[in-house]
């Protein structure tokens, strides 16, 4: 019984069903499934799988918009139980998309492992211009602001995000993460990040080790 | 010669094998598109408003607003660059939504951006009550100026105003992912959308144009690029969408509109994903520019695009023995940031790869406002030397030299754009 009810919210993500993602996912809340399990092998597998489609060229940009619409409908029904049933939080996670880009599967991924292992994730979305970034983390004081970006066109808006930090006395308080297909640990040194997430699992890791975890 | 008309007869002529005289850059250009080839490839004039803005050292706020200045800037730092033709963009994806009351972000450096923190179109309600658009507001008659100005300026073949399109004009009013949800989950809402872009928010523009004499006009589409759309959504969407401005716009004002420009350019980014079967069904799916076919790229990430490909389109889809003409962007932030024998080396490349049987036209993308001047001054040296006709064998052996070119400043001097330069960096 489990084991279907996490395939078809997994399918439900993956095909961007919204509607259908949140009413299976109450469902299985309902029947007493650990929301980190619905998390993990229905939200996160369906995301995961339409990350793979979109590698494969068989999902495009508006498949991946979708998907992962129907990932945050069931986020937003998974993470209040998330809180209840975890451990002390790790700390304040802000994380965006950078101006210009829409691409969001790839920061959704991050958004629910970050989530899952403990830190409270303030998600900016998608396009986000730099002044947000940095209104966020003079408002949340995060302990780490990610910058994701899918297209050499706009990763370089890291830069400037980065510098504006400095400029206004704001970097020494907060650590910086870069990630995204375009960006390299080259790129992540040469804008003063503090650390580069290679994939959603590597970003895990090395938010963790930033913050002494 | 300076008469458009007799240009563009030469390039006829030219590029059919009557190789008589020194074509200029629209005669260059007619060649390539209509013949073999001129006397050497093609360079077309760029978009590059905001690079033309920093090179001329003016400031944004009036460079963005004085359609005068605007003009005035991108043909003069055009011709210093030696293009072999003028295309006068201003920041055209914004006029309309800018007038129809979209919150907007203005910098000291660079142009106009919409906030898209803050839609115009938040919900379906939203579309009886914006609109429809009112031709004095805003700086629409800054860009019908503009418009005319251009005509008037640079005439030729490629001059027109420039209009948003639909689709893109929908992803600046409400958002991109709010307008896919509506393509892909509510096909009423998205016909209702489309409809409120063509009828309220573009066709006043247009027909503020028309008015003003301007005859032709391009609606910019970069929204509805590759992948932020497939070819199947173009084609159900945006195609007939740009058909139904095009017919009425011909009908009611008398006026070409060619709306979809860069509809299914092919701008994957992820050089792992390129996919030549899904790159000719792009270029298959794009709407032809003038009414002829071609093979055009445009803003993607084409210094890592293997041009083969393009060649192979190209040949494949050409008719007597005469492959589709090739238009080829190279990417802005590629010559802005290679060095000058990098930019070499890849127009080197190219030209091997598509400008041996001709129909070849280069142009950059897009130039970012911070590109080095003597990237472009070689880019230009470069397609100059390499792509004269016919190629050399070897292209190897071809040495580029050191382009030689004064300081902007010092060329201005004496030039008919300097009095209104200078005078708007004096703030009068």
């Amino acid at each position: 019984m489990s084991d279907e009810t996490y395939q078809l919210i997994s399918q439900a993500v993956t095909e961007g069903e919204d509607g259908r993602a949140s009413e299976l996912v109450a469902q299985a809340l309902k029947a007493g499934l650990p929301p980190l399990e619905i998390l993990q092998r229905g939200a996160v597998a369906g995301i995961t799988r339409a990350g793979d489609l979109w590698r494969a060229n068989e999902y495009f940009l508006p498949d991946v918009i979708l998907a992962a619409d129907a990932f945050k409908a069931a986020m937003a029904l998974l993470e209040p139980h998330l809180r209840q049933g975890g451990g002390p939080r790790l700390g304040k996670y802000v994380i965006g998309v950078v101006a210009g880009d829409m691409h969001d599967l790839g920061k959704s991924l991050v958004v629910a492992m970050l989530s899952s292992v403990g830190f409270e994730v303030i998600d900016l979305g998608i396009d986000v211009p730099s002044a947000r970034f940095i209104q966020a983390v003079k408002e949340h004081r995060p302990a780490i602001v990610g910058l994701g970006a899918y297209m050499t066109t706009t990763m370089l808006e890291m830069k400037g995000i980065i510098a504006e930090l400095e400029a206004q006395g704001l970097r020494r308080q907060v650590k910086v993460m870069v990630g995204g297909v375009p960006t390299s640990q080259e790129f992540a040194d040469e804008v003063g990040a503090d650390a580069w997430g290679k994939d959603a699992l590597d970003t895990i890791q090395k938010a963790t080790a930033l913050i002494g975890g | 010669m300076a008469n458009p008309t007799l240009e563009m007869v030469h390039g006829l002529l030219y590029g059919k094998g009557l190789r008589i005289g020194k074509p200029s850059g629209t005669a260059r250009l007619i060649a390539a598109l209509t013949g073999d080839h001129a006397d050497v490839v093609p360079f077309m004039g760029p978009q590059s408003h905001d690079h033309c803005m920093t090179v001329a050292r003016v400031p944004a706020r009036r460079y963005y607003w004085d359609a005068e200045l605007l003009v005035n800037v991108q043909l003069a730092v055009q011709r210093w660059y030696g293009f072999d033709s003028y295309t006068i963009i201003p920041d055209a994806y914004n006029f309309e939504v800018e007038a129809l009351g979209a919150k907007m972000i203005y910098s000291d450096n660079a142009m106009p951006t919409v906030d898209v923190s803050d839609p115009l179109i938040k919900s379906p309600a939203d579309l009886d009550r914006i609109g429809p658009l009112d031709p004095t507001k805003g700086r629409i008659p800054m860009a019908v100026e503009v418009g005319r100005l251009t005509i008037q300026k640079a005439p030729g073949p490629l001059s027109s105003g420039f209009f948003c399109s639909p689709w893109s004009l929908l992803c600046q009013a409400m958002g991109y992912p709010k307008a896919v949800r509506a393509l892909k989950r509510d096909r009423a809402y998205a016909q209702a959308l489309f409809q409120w872009a063509e009828d309220r928010a573009i066709f006043p523009f247009l027909r503020a144009y028309a008015r003003a004499g301007v005859k032709a006009m391009n609606g910019a589409d970069a929204w509805a690029a590759f992948p932020n759309l497939t070819p199947e959504l173009v084609q159900e969407w945006v195609l007939p969408s740009a058909e139904r401005l095009a017919a009425r716009a011909k009908k009611e004002l008398g006026v070409t509109a060619n709306a979809a420009l860069a509809a299914c350019d092919y701008c994957e980014e992820d050089p792992a994903k390129f996919d030549k079967a899904m790159l000719f069904k792009c270029l298959d799916t794009a709407p032809k520019l003038a009414g002829l076919s071609m093979a055009f790229v445009g803003m993607g990430r084409t210094q890592d695009l293997d041009m083969r490909w393009l060649q192979e389109y190209a040949v494949s889809r050409g008719k007597g023995g005469h492959k589709v003409p090739i238009m080829a962007s190279l990417n802005g932030r590629f010559i802005r940031d290679s060095s000058p024998d990098e930019i070499v080396a890849k127009i080197r490349e190219w030209i091997d790869i598509m400008g041996r049987d001709g129909r070849l036209i280069l142009f950059i993308g897009n130039i970012p406002a911070d590109t080095p001047p003597l990237n472009i001054h070689t880019a230009v040296q470069a397609v100059r030397t390499l792509g004269r006709y016919p190629i050399a064998a070897n292209l190897e052996s071809v040495r580029v030299e050191t382009p030689a070119f004064q300081p902007f400043d010092e060329w201005l001097k004496g030039q008919p754009e300097a009095e209104v330069i200078l005078r708007a960096r004096q703030g009068k």
